[in-house]
């Protein structure tokens, strides 16, 4: 009896760090069905699934990063310029080429342009070995500039409807398109995390970077395969959120840098480096989600709303911090 | 005289490996911007240049202190804002409540734009020295909290109505030809570089961000040298927006925007460190100049604004490369 109740104590204590982020989740998505019904309609919940779908990317391509203990502060321009170049490319081709080579030749574009905005990145911080807050920080510049010079700063329209149909409102079984990518997306990064090589690699380049350059494997090319991950992650997200908008932004993915971090590090992954599973941007991604959508139903002031966030962000690596230290 | 030569030859080496490339570099971009483009040699251009110099130096001034220390102050930008937003209402209130005397309405004023901005400053050290929490989450979350709370209690619409002698005398004023903000800049640096050479204080600094262990070990109290940093480095903004507010003539929610990139592309371009312990602030005065002169080179040539930030973001990778490529030289040496 009494080592049953000691087991079930001990799971619980080993099961609590895991169970607080769904708890939390709920507990937000509960709190605002009682304040505004709406938040539980058909409408509101396909949207919530749609907007952490999206957000969900660009968390991820954070987390990618941060688990070898780095940054990119570039994804916010990463998907702006993607955002920018592919409507470019299909406005451009669609007349001579038609409408499904287009919308390939634009996606394609802008799945390149991911690439090698990661490949810049990859090649400063892993080879350049310069401090990759300070090379993101500066590919985050240029990249901004140039996807404001390439479309004067407007936005681009006239974009297929085919594009954003098959990259947004299409559903597939009632599920939303962009929750289907990003399942298949979470898959597909889980297990080159947990069960590849690779992944083994960047979690011990997290954790220390001596013991994985003495452990012989090519250190330099797993942290620049990051980066280029990173960089295509974003990009996926700049092509899905331009389908949503139907438009060409050229300042897309202006407030994407923070909330991308935040969206990680709240999820559970440690700037330290070293720790931190899918798990953390699905959670992150649905929190500030639910959080931000709800406080648009309840009508919070939009100033207001950052202030939120930010007070969340505070306490999600405050128990970092006290996780680490009690490590 | 071929050994005088190598001698000379040598000594040009040490003296430019002392105080690094930065200095030619400037020195080059200003004689070339004065052969292409004249006007940039105007009085009134080259007191803007330094006008524009100040701000960027007082504010990077913190940032150097904060990365000397081994953090981050991502919040700059928005003690600005929060500055600027709380100086201007409490002015317009003061004078609203029938205060009639002007200069005790800016002093009251200035003194309430301050006061925000150093609570924020004892807000992240607390969070970062006691706490231990990550520098860059603690600072990214004290300024979208300050960003939001001066967006909403502005609402989004500036606020005008400031007394004549704050926008017209501190803000446009100017003592023997220079506006009182390079004075600033200039009190401003001199301090931190009497700190950083002559005190212990200094020594401090960069003994904490060297190695914190060592430091606390051999008892140094390291919280209190990392708190004031933050400390100083929100001051030196809540400063800087003031000035600015004043400039502008109106308070603003969005002021000082951009700062907080300036502010570390500045210290990083002035070669502090970002792993903590290094740093001079004459380096990171220079590199406010530099940027400066390279922002007003390109709005003379009429390079389109938008450029400037992919130019500037270039120089930031070029100068990191060139000191990690030194650094990595000066390692294989030794």
């Amino acid at each position: 009896m009494s080592e049953q109740a000691r087991t079930s104590g001990i799971d619980l204590r080993a099961l609590g760090p895991h169970l607080l982020l769904p708890l939390a989740i709920v507990a937000v998505v509960a709190i605002f069905a009682m304040l505004q019904p709406a938040m539980l309609s058909g409408d509101n919940v396909v949207n919530i699934m749609k907007q952490s779908s999206l957000f969900f990317f660009v968390a991820c391509a954070q987390l990618v990063v941060i688990i070898t203990r780095g940054f990119d502060l570039s994804v916010g321009a990463n998907v702006s310029l993607v955002s920018v170049a592919s409507s470019m490319v299909m406005t451009a081709l669609i007349p001579s080429l038609g409408g499904t080579a287009g919308i390939v030749a634009g996606v394609a574009a802008g799945l390149a342009i991911g690439v090698s905005i990661g490949a810049v990145n990859g090649f400063l911080v892993a080879y350049g070995r310069i401090n990759p807050f300070i090379v993101t920080l500066a590919t985050m510049s240029i990249f901004t500039g140039v996807a404001t010079t390439i479309s004067g700063g407007f936005p681009i329209f006239n974009l297929p409807e085919a594009f954003s149909f098959a990259f947004n409102q299409m559903t597939i079984l009632l599920l939303p398109i962009p929750l289907i990518i990003a399942a298949l997306v979470a898959y597909a990064l889980h297990f080159s995390l947990t069960r590849t090589v690779h992944g083994r690699v960047l979690y011990v380049l997290g954790d220390s970077n001596e013991v994985a350059h003495v452990g012989g494997r090519r250190v330099k090319e797993h942290l620049f395969l990051a980066y280029i991950t990173s960089g295509v992650l974003a990009s996926i997200a700049g092509l899905l959120m331009t389908a949503q908008t139907g438009s060409g932004e050229p300042n897309l993915g202006t407030s994407l840098v923070l909330n991308s971090i935040a969206a990680a590090v709240i999820g559970g992954a440690s700037l330290r480096g070293g720790t931190g599973g899918i798990s953390a941007p699905i959670y992150g991604a649905l929190l500030i989600v639910c959080l931000s959508i709800g406080m648009n139903l309840q009508q919070i002031n939009g100033s207001l709303q950052p202030v939120v966030i930010g007070a969340i962000l505070i306490f999600g690596a405050a128990l970092d911090a006290y996780r680490t230290k009690s490590r | 005289m071929t050994v005088s030569a190598t001698n000379s030859d040598s000594r040009a080496r040490n003296i430019l490996k002392a105080i690094g490339i930065l200095p030619v570099v400037l020195v080059l971009t200003c004689v070339l911007l004065a052969l292409y483009e004249p006007r940039f040699l105007r009085t009134s251009n080259l007191i803007n240049v330094l006008r524009n110099a100040s701000f960027l130096s007082i504010i990077s001034a913190g940032q150097m202190l904060v990365i000397i220390v081994g953090g981050f102050d991502i919040s700059v930008g928005a003690i600005v804002a929060l500055t600027s937003v709380s100086s201007a209402l409490s002015m317009v209130g003061l004078a609203s409540m029938g205060i009639e005397s002007a200069p005790v309405i800016v002093l009251l004023g200035c003194l309430a734009g301050l006061v925000p901005a150093v609570i924020v400053g004892i807000a992240n050290g607390f969070l970062v020295s006691v706490l231990k929490i990550s520098p860059f989450m603690v600072t990214i979350g004290t300024m979208t909290i300050a960003a939001g709370i001066a967006g909403y209690v502005t609402g989004g619409t500036p606020i005008y109505d400031m007394p004549e002698l704050f926008t017209r005398e501190i803000g446009r004023g100017k003592f023997l030809e220079l506006p009182y903000i390079v004075y600033a800049a200039g009190i401003v640096l001199m301090a931190l570089w009497y700190m950083q050479t002559q005190t212990r204080l200094g020594r401090y600094f960069y003994a904490v961000g060297g190695n914190e262990k060592a430091s606390r070990l051999s008892g140094l109290n390291t919280r209190k040298y990392i708190w004031l940093g933050y400390v100083l480095s929100a001051f030196l903004a809540g400063i800087v927006g003031l000035f600015l507010t004043a400039r502008v003539g109106s308070g603003e929610a969005t002021l000082g925007s951009n700062l907080m990139l300036e502010s570390i592309s500045v210290a990083v371009i002035g070669g502090v460190a970002l792993k903590g312990g290094v740093g001079r602030i004459q380096m990171v005065a220079l590199s406010a100049i530099f940027l400066s002169v390279l922002s007003n080179g390109m709005s003379l040539a009429r390079i389109d604004s938008k450029y400037h930030i992919i130019i500037i973001g270039l120089v930031i990778i070029i100068a990191v490369a060139a000191e990690s490529y030194r650094e990595s030289r000066r390692g294989s040496n030794v």
